[in-house]
């Protein structure tokens, strides 16, 4: 800026010099010829002509000249902007806040709900899945010969493929530098090119016919995903066509896919895992379509020009038919129908989607706040100015000119705001990168968006700054002179003015009351949250969560061979008060099971029980000691329950209910032979638990059955469900739990090199985890309904403060006339109230209408709570008289000689 | 006021050869502001005075289009002054600036014919 200055001054001094030699080159002659040195002078510069004028014109044929007015423009803005700091900082501020915190919720939803799959023609893939009278079955999808009778009898679609998630467990595959864990997924042979995906090295799996099966010759091979290859092979381009193990089991690679594709959505969030692919091939299992039969989740693409509702009719008269394939009427009643559901829309659930939008639908309205607000400050100023623009006028300034001038100072404000508010974006994606992410499900990185940026401040500006520069515009239409014929610098504020400034006060008013009370229910929801009884101790419980690498096990017992060795050397570690293992510690989200009862009988009854889904854990007899859960009836496993001794389980109150109906006494079902356990022992009933939330915070304790893990045996149907694929270690601590954490992974270390590996959380951790999403949305929006009762608390003071500056003279006059100081406090506090009761009124309306946006998050609270409302009112009178209270007594204080002295 | 002829009876320079009789003045050498209203003062015979009001602004433009350049020297008589010089792109300039001239003059004398207009 500094060289630009001084590179138009050194111009200009030489247009001056070169003009002054002219001068004295005509003045030397003109004595040469014989005049007296004044007449020369004189003659020279009558000769000459007006200097000021030729200097203006020559200097206008520089190309510079707008570059320069722009340049001047701008040091006066600086210099204007600079003068006063506090309200350039607060329109800055408020922007910035308003900006910064949309973008980054904007980031979110275009993250979460906008960014297009990155498949062929997206738009035509659906998901189907199979639903009966009682709704989807949520293991529901489809078994083979039900996807053979789709792909054979409808028109409408192109391809369907299938694909099988594979209980989203972790295997271990032997990549170049030793064993790693992965996610696997197993597709079908159309599955790739029918999403248009071709592998980046290597060839997909062959197809054995039209109908999706892979050929048996290709039954062991494997695809890996860019990360799989990356990470585990060292992107190594030589990699297919070589054999690794997978669970011991030896693959050929036959691909690399590119690094784009990630398939299902969400695998790589399943374990945070790279994802490696297998190949369905059909088997026995799958002509029949009985619950052994696997089943498939499915995926189709429609025709071109094929409408989505015309090929959901199709499918539905053609399943109504394939229903009467299943013999057994409870089965065929669960199959009965089919949904369509686009595939991009499947992906996101209708939580997620209400989730995300409501937290944007916060911010925004933040961002209207600021936009209200910084309007109401520019306006303010505006009119105080409005003598300046007078003067400005009257001296020669063009009306253009003096608009450049604003449009250049809000272009600085807008400029230093944007950076501002990037920042802010930045800090609040960052700070919240976390709940984001786990809450909804991003896989991409979190990055301000710049082009929505952009957008949103020309949005801000083209509002904000039209509303505000109105007054000054109405200066430049009307003469100037009636302006400045008006006098007093006081003259100020018409009255139609003070009303717009009055509005915008209001209007802030009752936006800020909609985010508060927002922000107030999900306060009381997360207090509500965290006192849940929860029917179980989180207190120094430390969980360690293991994935059991059981190939490594084959034919031996894992019962007495890995876990027995396993728990007893922890619980000798020092600190450890007590150690249980279970597969999954309540609110865990490692690997839950859930266990459906099929009663085989056909009484009304059995048919009932067929329902029931229940909670189903394999827990160790210790784990009543570690978590402290209530029994209610009956006993917990203890020592005496082995490998050889009579098979129980135990349930508790929900399932009691559910099994029985409300009014039985839970008593009753001690003692009942529920399940077989294995060969020789049918499992009964010996105890029952006191309810406990086990799924979430939120919901109402679920049906649950434990069995005893000491109890299981490799010929046990439970041996391989329950104790192969994941276990939770839970420690109950002498001290603070995370200490003991490197201990107790040298502990499982030694146990298994696998176990290394394992996550270790406490169980207050996982408790404040299990409530995420009311805590992100609560989080987020005390940030925003902060920031929105802070502007609109500095806007009420702003308008006031402006008020009484604008009113001296009057006041002044009153208080010489008489008036107590107790009064003229009591009119601008009165003008607040006025103000906060009005935007109540229309708040109060305003938040009612938005918080149903919110009951997504809402737990234990109304989301038209009276008493937030009442609690929001509360604050905002409060702090709304109190920041009239400093104007107040600014007018209290007007001194009336002075005032009177001034006229 | 002795020394100062009656503005009137000078003749305006024409429209748009002010930048021809600026070129043409340098090709006979660099020269000042000053100097060029003396030299075409002089050339004329005492009939195009050129305004100095016209003269620095088309001096600037001209610089600004690259014609002419300027640098300041020191006169003869001991004064530091800004001393135009004509570039070769002025001097290409200049050529088509004459010719333009000339088929101006010509096409004018024509119409206007051999005999002295009657009053």
């Amino acid at each position: 800026m500094k060289w630009l200055a001084r590179r138009f001054e050194r111009r200009k001094q030489d247009l001056t010099e070169e003009l002054r030699t002219h001068i004295e080159m005509s003045v030397a002659d003109r004595i040469s010829r014989g005049e007296s040195p004044d007449d020369a002078r004189a003659g020279a510069q009558r000769e000459f002509g007006n200097i000021a004028v030729i200097q203006d014109v020559t200097h206008n044929k520089w190309s510079w000249t707008r570059l320069e007015r722009l340049h001047n423009d701008l040091r006066f803005a600086l210099r204007v902007l600079g003068r006063s700091r506090g309200f350039t900082l607060t329109v800055v501020l408020t922007l910035a806040i308003g900006v910064g915190a949309t973008c980054a919720m904007f980031t979110v939803v275009d993250r979460v709900l906008l960014r297009p799959l990155r498949f062929e023609d997206p738009a035509r893939l659906v998901a189907i899945t199979e639903l009966g009278k009682r709704g989807s079955d949520q293991s529901g999808n489809a078994v083979y010969q039900d996807i053979a009778q789709w792909q054979q009898r409808s028109r409408s679609f192109e391809a369907f493929s299938f694909y099988d998630e594979n209980n989203r467990r972790v295997w271990f595959l032997d990549g170049k530098n030793g064993t790693v864990h992965v996610s696997s997924a197993s597709i079908s042979a159309n599955l790739f090119p029918m999403l248009g995906l071709k592998p980046a090295l290597g060839r997909s799996f062959l197809p054995q016919d039209s109908g999706g099966s892979v050929k048996p010759a290709d039954a062991h091979a494997v695809i890996l995903s860019d990360a799989a290859w990356r990470e585990d092979f060292g992107a190594d381009p030589g990699v297919v066509g070589s054999v690794t193990h997978m669970n011991g089991e030896s693959l050929t690679i036959v691909a690399v896919m590119p690094r784009a594709v990630v398939f299902p959505y969400g695998s790589g969030d399943w374990n945070g895992l790279p994802v490696v692919w297998r190949p369905i091939v059909l088997g026995d299992a799958d002509l029949t379509r009985d619950h052994h039969a696997p089943h498939y989740w499915v995926l189709a693409r429609l025709r071109k020009q094929t409408s989505f509702i015309s090929a959901e009719t199709e499918l539905r008269t053609i399943q109504s038919d394939v229903a009467k394939a299943y013999t057994d009427p409870f089965d065929r009643d669960h199959v009965s129908s089919v949904a369509l559901e686009r595939y991009a829309h499947s992906l996101i659930g209708d939580k997620v989607r209400k989730a995300t939008l409501s937290l944007f639908g916060a911010s925004a309205l933040l961002w209207l706040i600021s936009c209200v607000n910084s309007a109401s400050l520019m306006f303010a100023r505006c009119t105080t100015r409005q003598r300046e623009f007078a003067v400005r006028g009257a001296l020669g300034a063009g009306r253009v000119r003096i608009l450049q001038q604003l449009l250049v100072e809000s272009a600085i404000l807008s400029v230093l705001s944007s950076i501002l508010g990037l920042v802010f974006a930045l800090a609040i994606l960052k700070f919240f990168e976390h709940g984001l992410v786990t809450q909804f499900n991003i896989h991409q990185t979190l990055r301000p968006d710049l082009s929505f940026m952009v957008t949103l401040m020309l949005l801000t500006v083209l509002g904000t700054f039209s509303v505000a520069l109105w007054p000054a515009f109405g200066v430049l239409r009307t003469r100037f002179e009636a302006e400045l014929r008006q006098g007093s610098p006081q003259a100020g504020m018409s009255r139609s003015q003070r009303r717009i400034g009055i509005a915008l006060v209001i209007a802030q008013i009752s936006l800020s009351i909609t985010l508060l009370v927002g922000c107030g229910l999900l306060l009381r929801t997360i207090y509500a949250l965290r006192h849940v009884d929860l029917g179980f101790r989180t207190e120094h419980v430390l969980v360690a969560s293991m994935t059991i690498p059981s190939y490594r096990f084959g034919g031996r017992d894992m019962t007495d061979d890995f876990y027995q060795p396993l728990i007893d050397r922890v619980k000798r570690s020092p600190g450890v008060e007590s150690a249980s293992l279970m597969t999954e510690v309540p609110l865990g989200h490692t690997f839950s099971m859930i266990f459906t009862m099929r009663p085989s009988g056909h009484s009304d009854i059995d048919l009932q029980r067929r329902e029931m889904k229940t909670q189903f854990r394999a827990v160790g007899p210790e784990m009543q000691q570690v978590f402290g859960f209530r029994m209610l009836r009956g006993r917990f496993f203890n020592q005496g329950d082995t490998a050889t001794s009579p098979a129980v389980v135990v349930v508790n109150r929900a399932f009691v209910k559910a099994y029985f109906g409300d009014d039985r006494d839970p008593s009753a079902i001690l003692g009942e032979s529920l399940i077989g356990f294995d060969k020789k022992r049918r499992s009964t009933v010996v105890g029952v638990l006191d309810d406990e939330r086990q799924v979430s915070v939120a919901e109402p304790s679920q049906p649950e059955m434990e069995i005893s893990i000491p109890q299981i045996t490799p010929d046990s149907m439970f041996y391989k469900a329950a104790e192969g694929v994941g276990m939770d270690v839970a420690v109950r601590t002498s001290n603070e739990p995370s200490q003991l954490i490197p201990e107790l992974r040298n502990v499982l270390r030694a146990s298994s090199p696998d176990l290394a590996a394992s996550t270790f959380t406490t169980m207050d951790e996982v408790v404040e985890e299990s409530f995420g999403s009311q805590k992100l949305a609560a989080d987020l929006l005390e940030i925003f309904a902060g920031s929105a009762l802070l502007l609109t608390l500095a806007g009420i003071y702003g308008v006031l403060a402006y008020f009484v500056a604008q009113r001296q003279r009057e006041l002044g006059i009153r208080i010489a006339l008489g008036a107590q100081q107790s009064h003229i406090r009591g009119l601008i506090i009165k003008q607040a109230c006025w103000m906060l009761g009005t935007g109540l009124v229309f708040g109060i309306g305003l938040a009612y209408l938005s918080s149903r946006w919110l009951k997504v998050f809402l737990y234990d609270v109304k989301a038209s709570d009276p008493w937030t409302g009442v609690a929001v009112a509360i604050l905002l009178f409060a702090g709304g008289i109190a920041a009239s209270l400093v104007p107040a007594r600014r007018a209290a204080s007007v001194n009336p000689v002075e005032m009177i002295r001034t006229e | 006021m002795p020394g100062t002829p009656p503005y009137k009876n000078k003749v305006e320079v024409l429209q748009g050869t002010l930048d021809m009789l600026i070129l043409q003045t340098l090709q006979w050498g660099p020269m000042h502001g000053y100097g060029m209203v003396q030299a075409i003062r002089l050339k004329s015979s005492e009939v195009l005075q050129i305004e100095t009001g016209s003269l620095y602004p088309a001096l600037h433009r001209l610089e600004r289009q690259r014609w002419v350049k300027s640098e300041w020297k020191i006169t003869d008589s001991k004064q530091r002054a800004k001393v135009y010089k004509i570039t070769a792109l002025g001097k290409e300039q200049l050529l088509s600036d004459h010719e333009r001239w000339q088929t101006m003059v010509r096409a004018i004398a024509a119409i206007m014919g051999p005999e002295k207009a009657q009053s």
